[in-house]
């Protein structure tokens, strides 16, 4: 058994996931005040983020095969709470990867677009920004229910902290709904995973386990499989965030500061999609199947409902937050489609999400640092003052409402194919938000940056500097690299999707179990 | 009286002991007080070690002494280290209070170490006029402790309040114990099992009846918890660090022991009957607990509705007492009570530094700004609140979830659910700590605050063993368990 601290030296996940954590105890000893002191903690907090990407980078190539797939990267198990069954494990696999990557990403860029806009105690905002690194990436690679569960909650108070410390007027709203909506729906999780791991340790003789492994090898009857569910999707559904449990998500993405809704939007509501995918459905074939026809409502009714409502805000942000729910929507029909092609494009479309709305509200964030207003009625014409800005601008709402030869475009056309194959009528709903996405994003474009410049107050304003470009153009790359050459991008996923949509296609038909079984290990058990 | 009595009476004596010297020294040499601190805490460890003695040489997970009166266990053992824990705390704690009041005074250390040993051996009682008579030892220092503050009319208040109820449950306690014996002919809980399988007759019923009541006012379980909030409001904070976490302690584990007794004995209807009342106990306490917490603008009073309402999820591990399962229902229960000893001794620690007026309402919004005034001990607060919030990686977390694992396994779901409901509603009051600390601009400087390195000290090893034993639980669990095999 390996030491933690060889854990933590070799490239391994366990370095991933807690040198961000570890390398943030230093930011704690640091003066609070401003000035040189403070652009030193920027410079190490930046620091940190490379050096996380670079492990990132090193782990990614390590691994990644040379037809461009990306296997199961397992770690562990290593005992931890061994009379539970309790292990810490660790995997990163085909469907992990890209969000991880994305997260790991984000967070460089989240910090740049922070630089000027977080004003004070830069040592304990680059403390929560580096401890949430380290939730969101325990949450993606923890193999154990238990362990995810941990790193589930462990993300709710860095990102409580961001919200009500660097927020906006109303934050401490935001930042308590935020918590407390998580919450409800992830201590019913709890109660749901408790109930599983007696289940499980009934007939295993006693023995406990909390490992994914296990977990998927038992079969509830339906009407039980489906509180399972119930607990499960909840969740997952309050974080995607779906109608009707979306309502925290506008407060907390206005409310919180640029860099908490860049790293919010970019990663932090993937991890309810990833939920969906990773656990809910795999677990719970019967239930899914069961629950299908209201979620596949409900992802379009957030599809339609959050265009309809981003095309009235008259608050560039809120119009970006809505957004996030029809594009997640988005998603989520891809993955209630159980097809590998829909499931493809959704995986991609949460990176595609990540990248352009992050993008968006680093542009928001950015026009908010020098006017302080995110109000339509106070631009116009901006295109005429800071064409830079303008072009990002576009760039990044055209890759966000689908644009041929842009990262959207491939996503929501997997998307598509994928649910018109196997549900039918909800691609052609859906295909309708794909033209409100493109009214309102060109509305947000039309009232901003084109149109007449009447607002003297815009006349001076300075175009983005340096630091602001370097943290907007990563983010264009990818938009455009995925765009033109997404089986890249693709191919490392393919195989873990298709071993999860035929794990789940076996659940589906196997014969319903009368009572809760416990299949034995076969030869592929993961 | 032999000479292995002697020995499982160790800690205790070491206590009263120390409590006698210092009383002495403070006649004698009252310029020594401000050496009392150490002197008191030197003796709890040495009555640490004298637990450890006591419990080493037992032959067997249960041994009996003086004519069967006490018990030294595992889970006693395990208990002794907590209670000694919350103690040591509470120590280290008051120094700086009673400076910064003038009280200092060698009383104090006497009657806190005397009222350990009151609570050591209430644990370790099995003949309930044993558990009686420890019962009214801790309770005249508890009642004397809280009083401790002369002059300030709060705190008196309290004391009366506190001492005016316990006297009539002492006295509830007492006619309980008296119609159980009437009704089995003996006060010794193993005989009164087998006694009593035959059925219960109604004046035992009755006896149990007031004996739970008695028990559960110690453990400020509703209905019996109207004493705690104002209690925790007016005595010396250090001291309630003592008093939300100790008698909670002994009580729980005599709580144990008597729905032991009678499901040993009883028969099936008798079982569901004590599971309903205590079933009802547990939700009562989770609901208002956390409902009236959420209302409350005095940070002690809400502390105080904070611990009934943990009380509550306590009451969930005893619902369901199997015969069968013997010692392994204890094991979450020790948790959780070590858990709750860490954090709330934690988060009472630092209430006592950063107020410096005890006479007037500790208002939570005082603490507005103060996590950038004093980082230290607001970070130690705000991982206590946490701690109590159930969230993880803190051992507030860990407990929480032994307690709802072992009630999803009894089959009380509904309960699990229930309680992890009422958890949420209590996240918000927590929550709000934290938001005072760090969210919101300070309004007032706090004046006259003796922050001296005991009560760091205490605050710190409070928050560390909180997140240490919530990443690291194991260690301590499997310990336990072993202690608590039978």
């Amino acid at each position: 058994m390996e030491t933690i601290l060889g854990l933590l030296l070799a490239n391994t996940l366990t370095r991933l996931v807690f040198f961000p954590t570890i390398a943030c105890l230093p930011l704690l000893f640091f003066p609070r005040g401003e000035d040189r002191a403070a652009k030193g903690v920027k410079v190490y907090t930046l620091i940190v983020s490379l050096i996380e990407l670079a492990f990132a980078l090193q782990l990614l190539f390590t691994n990644l095969g040379a037809d461009g797939s990306f296997p199961l990267v397992d770690e562990g198990p290593y005992t931890w709470i061994q009379g539970y069954g309790i292990r810490y494990h660790l995997a990163m696999d085909g469907i992990s990867m890209p969000l991880a990557m994305l997260g790991i990403f984000l967070v460089p860029i989240v910090l740049l677009g922070s630089w000027k806009g977080i004003e004070r105690n830069w040592p304990a905002f680059g403390a929560s920004m580096l401890l949430l690194t380290t939730g969101v990436l325990g949450t993606l690679l923890a193999w154990d229910l238990f362990l995810f569960y941990i790193f589930w909650e462990v993300m709710l108070v860095p990102m409580y902290l961001i919200i009500g410390i660097w927020g906006g007027e109303r934050r401490i709203y935001a930042a308590v709904k935020f918590f407390l909506f998580t919450m409800a729906g992830s201590l019913l999780m709890l109660v749901g995973i408790l109930w599983m791991a007696w289940t499980f340790q009934r007939l295993n003789g006693g023995v406990w386990s909390f490992a994914y492994s296990d977990m998927l090898r038992l079969d509830f009857p339906v009407h039980q499989q489906v509180w399972l569910f119930a607990a499960f999707a909840l969740t997952f559904a309050i974080k995607v965030p779906m109608f009707p449990v979306h309502t925290w998500l506008p407060d907390a993405h206005v409310e919180a500061p640029t860099g908490g809704s860049v790293i919010l939007a970019g990663i932090l509501l993937k991890l309810g999609t990833y939920g969906f995918l990773r656990f809910a459905l795999p677990l719970f074939p019967k239930a899914t199947e069961v629950a299908q026809p209201l979620l596949v409502w409900l992802a379009l009714i957030g599809i339609i409902y959050g265009a309809l409502v981003a095309w009235v805000q008259d608050d560039m942000k809120k119009l970006v937050a809505y957004s996030s729910i029809a594009h997640l929507g988005f998603v989520m029909l891809g993955l209630l489609a159980i097809d590998q092609v829909a499931w493809e494009g959704s995986l991609l479309q949460m990176v595609n999400h990540g990248l352009s709305t992050g993008a968006l509200f680093l542009l928001v964030g950015m026009l908010y640092d020098r006017r302080h207003t995110k109000k339509f009625s106070e631009f116009g014409g901006l295109a005429k003052v800071v064409p830079l800005f303008a072009f990002f601008l576009v760039f990044s709402s055209l890759a966000s409402v689908g644009l041929p030869a842009l990262n959207g475009f491939v996503g929501e056309f997997l998307i598509l194919s994928g649910v018109y194959r196997s549900l039918g009528w909800p691609a052609v709903v859906a295909t309708f938000g794909v033209v409100l996405a493109a009214i309102y994003l060109l509305k947000m474009i039309q009232l901003t940056i084109w149109g007449p410049l009447d607002n003297d107050a815009n006349r001076e304003l300075s175009d983005l500097n340096l630091r602001e470009i370097a943290a907007l153009v990563p983010l264009c790359v990818f938009m455009l690299w995925i765009g033109v050459a997404p089986e890249t991008f693709l191919k490392p996923s393919r195989e873990a999707l298709a071993r999860t949509l035929a794990e789940f296609n076996a659940g589906v038909e196997r014969p319903e179990a009368a009572q809760a079984t416990l299949r034995p290990i076969t030869e592929t058990g993961r | 009286m032999t000479r292995a009595d002697l020995i499982s009476l160790l800690p205790e004596m070491i206590l009263c002991g120390a409590g006698i010297v210092i009383l002495l020294l403070d006649a004698i040499a009252p310029r020594l007080r401000r050496s009392f601190t150490l002197l008191s805490v030197l003796s709890v460890a040495a009555a640490a070690w004298g637990a450890f003695e006591a419990w080493r040489g037992v032959p067997g997970p249960s041994f009996l002494t003086w004519g069967g009166l006490l018990e030294t266990s595992g889970p006693t053992y395990a208990l002794s280290l907590v209670i000694l824990l919350a103690t040591g705390l509470c120590l280290l704690a008051s120094q700086g209070y009673l400076r910064r009041e003038g009280i200092l005074a060698g009383e104090y250390h006497a009657l806190l170490l005397w009222c350990a040993a009151g609570l050591l051996l209430m644990l370790r009682g099995t003949e309930l006029l044993t558990i009686f008579l420890s019962l009214e030892l801790f309770s005249f220092c508890l009642y004397s402790l809280a009083a401790f503050h002369r002059r300030i009319a709060i705190a008196s208040e309290a004391a009366i309040k506190y001492f005016l109820m316990g006297a009539f449950v002492s006295s509830f306690v007492l006619y309980g114990i008296a119609l159980l014996y009437g009704a089995t002919a003996s006060t010794r809980l193993a005989e009164i099992g087998p006694a009593l399988a035959q059925g219960i007759p109604v004046g035992a019923s009755l006896g149990m009846l007031l004996l739970v009541a008695g028990f559960a006012f110690k453990m400020s379980v509703v209905p019996f918890h109207a004493w705690s909030p104002d209690t925790y409001q007016g005595a010396p904070t250090p001291f309630v660090a003592f008093l939300s976490v100790a008698p909670k302690v002994a009580s729980a584990l005599v709580l144990y022991r008597l729905l032991d007794a009678v499901v040993r004995g009883g028969a099936a209807e008798t079982i569901e009957k004590w599971t309903v009342v205590i079933a009802a106990l547990a939700v009562l306490s989770m609901l208002v607990g956390n409902l009236l917490a959420l209302a409350q603008r005095d940070i002690k009073r809400m502390l105080a509705y904070s611990g009934i309402a943990h009380m509550g999820y306590l009451l969930l591990a005893l619902v369901v007492i199997d015969p069968n399962r013997d010692r392994g229902s204890l094991m979450p229960v020790i948790v959780y009570l070590l858990a709750y000893v860490l954090m709330n001794a934690g988060a009472f620690t630092v209430v006592a530094m950063l107020y410096g007026r005890p006479g007037e309402q500790h208002l939570i919004s005082d603490l507005a700004g103060q996590g950038y005034r004093y980082p230290l001990l607001s970070a130690c607060l705000a991982i206590c609140m946490l701690s109590l919030g159930g969230i993880p990686p803190t051992v507030g977390f860990f407990g929480k979830y032994l307690v709802f694992l072992n009630a999803v396994g009894d089959g009380l779901v509904g309960l699990a659910v229930l309680g992890v409901l009422a958890s949420l509603v209590g996240v918000f009051y927590y929550l709000r700590v934290v938001y005072y600390l760090y969210m919101k601009a300070e309004e007032r400087q706090p004046e006259g605050l003796l922050l001296d390195v005991w009560g760091r000290t205490a605050a710190v090893v409070a928050a560390l063993g909180t997140l240490a034993l919530g990443i690291w639980p194991w260690e301590l669990v499997s310990w336990l368990l072993e202690a608590t095999a039978r």
